[in-house]
């Protein structure tokens, strides 16, 4: 019997234990700052919308590209980052029965680093030192703290990626010939591209840090866009990657079913971490100094990501149909009725893969030379990120919370609480819908992006726009009502729902499921070949702008 | 033998005249890209020729030393300028450029692939990546343009392109020799 127990704690302790107290300090912390900064960032947007709508004019201490610089920075860095470390270190407690002190030491010094960097971000912003918009990327140029701040972040974030690289290989050393729990290998590849992808983006900021401070006169803005998009877009996919963790493996669950072929879904998540990094080429196609052949050759790069999306959305339906079959649903379409719309834990990521159907589609049409020409730097593309990050990716955090939060905070998800998720699921739809879909269309008819007055003096082309602006006021307004019930239904579950267990759901294999081969964890060799095809992709162009670089840019400040 | 219909689709791919000529029309993606693809091209058809002809393999490339030693002449021999220019120049040489690394290198790097001891492969390893820290400082260090299709900025760029190369196969050699892969493996008790 004693051996028995032995082998229990050893094997899975949190059989015993429970959700693990001091890890779920952790996440739960993470979480705290992630739907602060969802309450800050949409009230943002919502300010932003209106004075787009032109039915407010903001006070001339809080102008337009500060509430802009803000709101991305806060929803699109802080809380998409805080919500993915506080869910990939509760999948890692889980899935290794506990976080190893140091890790969990690291995790706790990697948010002092990232509430520390944030703090200072948001100050220069508020004191009008830094709204050069969310990308930041020069000639627009920042207070050097503010560039200090993003090192900070940066820092937390590495912090993060070896705490999760130590508990991942003390794992493995420990469970010889086993490959890892399916939850953990995702986190393995959030973190590798977490790490990869900021290479990048700190080796921009190292450089604009003294070119800001007036040390040195001037830099490649080129090479600076071109190393933040090596960031910015593998941070898209690294959401993506997050979100995928949770349909593949914890959605089967939900709906009463098992997860698809395991190997397919390693494979997925090593394409993800391969292909990634290039990807950011597409958002520079207009860019001069990259020139024509080398762009036509980067679409390949960027359209090579609809592989495994493509991979995913298959399977997934594959496993909804054999679920809802195994449930009793007959016919060409009964399988659909057979699945628990009623549970927010499903509704909300199932409506977050619907929406990225039109999603993709809309990268496709980016992705793509000659539509580019067309969408670029207009309304299109806020549209498009919209869909993407605000409904594939978010409303898939949200559903997470449904389950995740009372789990970790030992209480219960009442069914009224699953309700008014299942209210806030629609209303984020519907606003997300309204705002979205009319900004492609007002992209598509020219109206700009970040830009606070759009009148032109008048011009009959401008107001044509003027209609569709009065729509994103309105999709604002009903999305920060979604906040609203999000954040409160998030703080609601950690501190006040009835106490109680939760369930973690993970899916199970099936029974006939082959076994997993080993070779899935070669990470050396993932890492190996990423850098591969980040040298393939980057040399070139890297080259080419330094050797034929123009002047370089002064520090220059709009505002 | 799907595996050898996919190299031959993508063979056909390569030599379909605006791939080629786009990839011809960079120096590093000719070198880096398409006569890489050419080889891998040829790892996969090689299996239609290893099921056919099982007997020529075992007979001509028993330890896979000889098929090892004929694709590395194959493939330092594309790596010569003169020789790239010649294939941009005359339509019989772009002809033996897509033969040879198809048909001689790939083929051949696939039947040697398994049979090589650990030494000749770690022979093989290091001999690559140091061609790749020799070739990378030569193009960089050259100051005279090499190649007549090329300017000499291209030529940079294909030496930054092949340190990188270099790099990366640095880092898998050391985690390759570090990490024991044993570790991980199951252990019979």
């Amino acid at each position: 019997m004693e051996q028995t127990l032995k082998e229990t704690k050893r094997q899975n302790p949190k059989k015993l234990l429970g959700v693990n107290t001091e890890d779920a300090k952790v996440a739960l912390s993470y979480f705290t700052v992630a739907f602060v900064s969802l309450l800050l960032g949409g009230i943002l947007g919502l300010l932003q919308g209106l004075e787009r709508a032109d039915l407010i004019q903001l006070p001339s201490w809080l102008n337009y590209y500060q509430v802009l610089t803000a709101h991305g920075l806060l929803l699109l860095v802080v809380f998409t980052a805080t919500f993915t470390i506080g869910y990939q270190f509760a999948n890692l407690s889980h899935s290794f029965g506990g976080l190893l002190p140091k890790v969990r030491k690291l995790a706790w010094i990697g948010f002092g680093l990232m509430v520390f960097g944030v703090a200072l971000v948001t100050v220069m912003i508020i004191l009008n030192e830094a709204s050069v918009l969310y990308t930041f990327y020069p000639p627009l140029a920042a207070h050097p703290l503010f560039y200090v701040g993003l090192v900070f972040v940066v820092v937390g974030i590495w912090a993060c990626c070896f705490g999760v690289f130590i508990n991942y290989r003390h794992w493995r050393k420990n469970h010889r010939g086993q490959v890892t729990p399916l939850l953990a290998y995702f986190a393995m590849g959030v973190f590798v591209l977490w790490f990869f992808a900021s290479i990048g983006v700190t080796i921009e900021v190292l450089t604009l840090i003294p070119w800001s401070m007036g040390l040195v006169e001037t830099t490649n803005v080129m090479v600076a866009r071109t190393l933040f998009w090596w960031f910015g877009h593998t941070l898209v996919n690294i959401w993506y990657l997050v979100a995928t963790s949770a349909w593949y493996v914890i959605v089967p669950k939900i709906i009463g079913g098992r997860h698809f072929n395991e190997k397919l879904i390693r494979l997925v998540v090593i394409l993800i971490v391969v292909l990634n990094i290039p990807g950011g080429f597409h958002h520079q196609i207009i860019d001069p100094a990259i020139s024509t052949s080398i762009k036509f050759l980067h679409v390949f790069m960027s359209l090579s990501i609809a592989v495994p999306s493509l991979m995913t959305a298959f399977a997934m339906f594959f496993v909804f149909e054999r679920t809802g079959r195994k449930l009793g649903g007959k016919g060409l379409l009964g399988w659909l009725k057979k699945l628990p719309w009623g549970d927010v834990r499903f509704l909300a990521p199932m409506i977050a893969m619907i929406s990225f159907i039109p999603g993709g589609a809309g990268g496709i049409v980016n992705t793509s030379n000659q539509l580019n020409q067309v969408v670029h730097n207009t309304m299109w593309v806020v549209g498009h990120f919209h869909v993407t990050v605000g409904m594939s990716v978010v409303l898939t955090f949200f559903g997470i919370c449904y389950w995740l939060i009372p789990y970790l905070s030992k209480r219960q998800l009442t069914p009224k609480m699953n309700k008014i998720g299942v209210i806030q699921t629609i209303v984020w739809t519907v606003g997300m819908t309204i705002m979205a879909g009319s900004m492609h269309i007002a992209g598509l008819f020219g109206d700009p992006r970040r830009t606070s007055d759009t009148s032109y003096g008048g011009h009959e082309v401008a107001a044509s726009w003027i209609s569709y602006e009065l729509i994103f006021g309105i999709g604002a307004t009903i999305l920060l009502v979604g906040v609203l019930i999000q954040v409160y239904a998030v703080f609601n579950m950690m501190f006040f729902a009835p106490k109680g267990e939760t369930e973690f759901p993970v899916a199970e294999p099936e029974d006939n499921a082959a076994p997993v081969p080993l070779w899935t964890e070669r990470w050396g060799l993932w890492i190996v070949l990423l850098l591969a095809v980040v040298a393939m992709a980057y040399v070139v162009p890297i080259v080419d702008m330094i050797l034929n670089a123009p002047p370089g840019s002064p520090p220059i400040r709009t505002w | 033998m799907k595996q050898a219909i996919y190299g031959l689709i993508l063979f056909t791919f390569l030599a379909l005249p605006p791939v080629a000529n786009l990839l011809e029309s960079i120096m590093i993606m000719h070198m880096h890209m398409q006569m890489p693809l050419l080889v891998f091209a040829g790892f996969l058809i090689a299996r239609f020729f290893q099921l056919k002809f099982p007997q020529f393999f075992e007979r001509w490339n028993a330890n896979g030393v000889p098929g090892m030693l004929l694709f590395l002449i194959i493939w330092l021999y594309w790596m010569v300028p003169r020789a790239m220019d010649e294939a941009l120049t005359s339509p019989f040489m772009e002809l033996f450029k897509f033969f040879s690394l198809t048909f001689l290198a790939g083929i051949a790097l696939r039947d040697s692939w398994k049979k090589l001891g650990n030494i000749e492969f770690s022979i093989m390893y290091i001999f690559f990546t140091l061609k790749f820290i020799i070739m990378g400082y030569l193009y960089l260090a050259i100051e005279d343009q090499i190649c007549n299709n090329y300017l000499i900025i291209e030529q940079k760029t294909l030496g930054w392109g092949s340190l990188a190369m270099a790099v990366c196969f640095v880092i898998f050699g050391f985690y390759w020799h570090f990490t024991d892969q044993s570790e991980y493996q199951k252990v019979d008790l």
